[in-house]
């Protein structure tokens, strides 16, 4: 266990420096200087609060979406299909915010959470089932079951609730708005990070305790180890990947009150821009540890608030290739590290 | 316009030969690989490369013959890189596309941004040369005068042929069905995966460069899903070159009765003929409609 752990850190460690090198020779390749690159980034991200909140603001739905996948993950269930059902989780919540704000808040705000809720799991449930049932695997049936979510949701918004001529749902009322952190510190003014982070970083703790410290945790990842040991020890497998195939694709709505109750206030068409798919190399980059997520989240955050900085030096893209150069790093050097010790030992 | 009227007509026809042609070297390159036991769903990502590639090559140096070449040898060069992934390293087939797709996607936006400041498209770009003679026929002869296009119906019997008839396929088959028994009767079943990641990259390459060529140019989002959507077209046609080809067909009919309609001004919401595809994948997934099996050792790193 502990040799795990000096694992880890070597190879987190060793491809984050590759990563560093990677996109430094990149950015040499351009004529530019790389230090002066970091240079910004640094400066504009920790320089200022309205920085700071803002890369906070990024990596809220990948701490949110990169717990919920590391659920899966422990279970050895691949779900690619976070994108399709954070996006419909995010939409309904939308639409609930919207159709129930006669409601009062202490009901309002469980009822949108939890339709949010129910419709990503319920994306998340038909890979599941189909998996236990037919033994056909997850991997394509979620990648499927995006598309089918995108273009149904294109088609809702455009026969029933876009406002006109958008791709957007109605803004929902002020009130139900969760409020914005610059609205408690003034040092994070004009920043459109708000209360979800915390929530956020709940939910992180909460998916950390339950899959180290209780009994379904162990049962999670004793089934995503060997399954057939699992079954040996008296354990439900079938069960057990599907109620984590529910919780984490359940979990991903989540990101909607980010966007859509914490920032817009309503539901737009394309607006995860690949979150479903970056939160992978989030969790991936953690060892699907939810305490790491926290920190790979606010990395990739940092990256992406970063990038934007550096937009008039270097195109704002170079984000897109360095978040890749994460994943595949870490891929490459975690096994090479492996093999290392493996051979070693 | 009369919409049944032109589904019979020739210039349906020709619109979903011209459809067809992405989806089939996709499902072909797909295909190649997992009969060799690699799963790649970063075919996606292989379409974008290729397609940028050849409109910034061209763009750069006005010859398209080059371009072609240019793109299909970093193509290539990348299905290298992902063989080393999963082949040597035997990372996770399925993580390893996923990080592929988003590099190859990022790297082209990036790119585009550097040279062309332009974050939609690249210029315009000259088209590959036609077939001359095949041009001039009346009908559907400028479809059919792509050399790319001609290709690509020959490589359903050629893949045929390669697949079920060959040393070379029964060697890939084997490598994708049960490596330990390919290896001791002295397959070098790591190369026989390798040449199929390479198929893979080639004909993706392909895919990629017609749809740039065909357009004129790259723009982002251009490859809009194709290479998911070949995937399911190989599910759907069980793995088998002829049945590809016909569930290609299928989806490219369909996705041409969705312009159509769209042209005709006819108030049918497409969104839900674009979901057809992947709805129908996962109907035959579920068993719903007919039985598939993907190569036993497939996604199993050997």
């Amino acid at each position: 266990m502990k040799n795990k752990l000096r694992e880890n850190i070597i190879s987190i460690t060793i491809s984050l420096i590759l990563t560093l090198f990677i996109t430094s020779v990149i950015i040499l390749l351009i004529g530019k200087n790389p230090f002066d690159i970091f240079g910004i980034i640094i400066s504009e991200v920790f320089g200022s609060g309205y920085g700071l909140g803002q890369a906070l603001f990024k990596a809220t739905p990948l701490i949110i979406t990169g717990s919920a996948l590391a659920i899966c993950f422990h279970a050895s269930l691949f779900n690619i299909g976070a994108e399709g059902q954070l996006n419909l989780g995010a939409f309904v919540m939308s639409l609930a915010a919207f159709y129930f704000s006669a409601l009062p808040a202490y009901l309002l705000f469980p009822v949108v959470i939890i339709l949010g809720f129910a419709v990503s799991a319920f994306w998340g449930y038909i890979p599941a089932i189909i998996k236990i049932k037919k033994g056909v695997s997850e991997v394509i049936t979620t990648i499927m079951m995006n598309f089918i979510a995108m273009a149904l949701i294109n088609f809702l918004l455009i026969e029933f609730f876009a406002v006109k001529s958008t791709v957007r749902t109605e803004k929902i009322a002020d009130w139900i708005m969760i409020p914005k952190l610059s609205a408690y510190f003034q040092f994070f003014q004009g920043s459109s990070v708000n209360l979800t982070f915390f929530i956020a970083l709940a939910l992180a703790f909460a998916v950390y305790f339950m899959l180290y410290k209780t009994k379904f945790g162990y049962y999670i990842k004793a089934v995503g180890f060997n399954e057939t040991a699992a079954k040996y020890i008296g354990i439900k497998n079938n069960r057990i990947m599907l109620l984590s195939f529910l919780i984490g694709s359940g979990l991903t709505s989540l990101v909607g009150l980010n966007f859509v109750l914490g920032y817009k206030g309503y539901y737009e068409f394309g607006f995860s821009n690949n979150l479903g798919f970056t939160a992978i190399a989030v969790a991936l980059l953690a060892k699907n540890n939810p305490i790491g997520i926290i920190f790979t989240s606010l990395l990739f955050g940092m990256l992406d608030y970063g990038g934007l900085t550096v937009n008039t030096v270097i195109p704002k893209e170079i984000m897109f290739v360095v978040q890749a150069v994460v994943i595949l790093s870490i891929l490459s050097v975690d096994k090479i590290v492996n093999n290392y010790f493996q051979s070693k030992d | 316009m009369d919409i049944f009227g032109y589904i019979i007509s020739l210039s349906f026809l020709a619109q979903v030969l011209r459809l067809f042609t992405p989806y089939y070297l996709g499902a072909s390159a797909a295909n190649f690989s997992e009969r060799g036991g690699v799963i790649n769903i970063a075919i996606e990502g292989f379409m974008i490369t290729s397609a940028f590639c050849y409109a910034l090559f061209a763009v750069l140096t006005g010859n398209v013959l080059l371009s072609l070449f240019l793109a299909v040898t970093i193509n290539i060069l990348f299905s290298l890189l992902y063989s080393a992934f999963t082949i040597k390293l035997k990372i996770n087939q399925i993580v390893t596309g996923v990080g592929f797709n988003l590099l190859m996607a990022g790297l082209a936006k990036f790119i585009m941004m550097l040279i062309f400041r332009s974050s939609s498209n690249t210029p315009r770009i000259e088209s590959l040369p036609h077939i001359p003679f095949i041009a001039d026929m009346p009908g559907i002869g400028k479809v059919l005068a792509d050399y790319i296009i001609i290709f690509t119906f020959l490589l359903v019997p050629i893949s045929q042929y390669l697949i079920y008839k060959t040393k070379f396929g029964l060697r890939l088959r084997s490598a994708g069905e049960n490596p330990a028994a390919a290896e001791s009767l002295g397959v070098n079943v790591r190369n026989y995966k390798l040449y199929g990641v390479m198929l893979s990259g080639f004909l993706s390459a392909l895919a990629g460069i017609w749809l740039a060529s065909n357009q004129n140019s790259f723009s982002d989002g251009m490859i809009a899903g194709r290479g998911y959507i070949a995937i399911a077209a190989m599910i759907i046609g069980k793995w088998k070159p002829w049945n590809i080809f016909w569930a290609c067909i299928m989806f490219a009919a369909f996705e041409a009765f969705e312009i159509s309609l769209q042209i005709s001004g006819i108030n049918f919401p497409s969104q839900l003929l674009q979901m057809l595809p992947y709805l129908i994948t996962v109907l035959v997934l579920i068993g719903f409609i007919g039985k598939t099996k993907p190569p036993a050792a497939d996604g199993i790193p050997y």
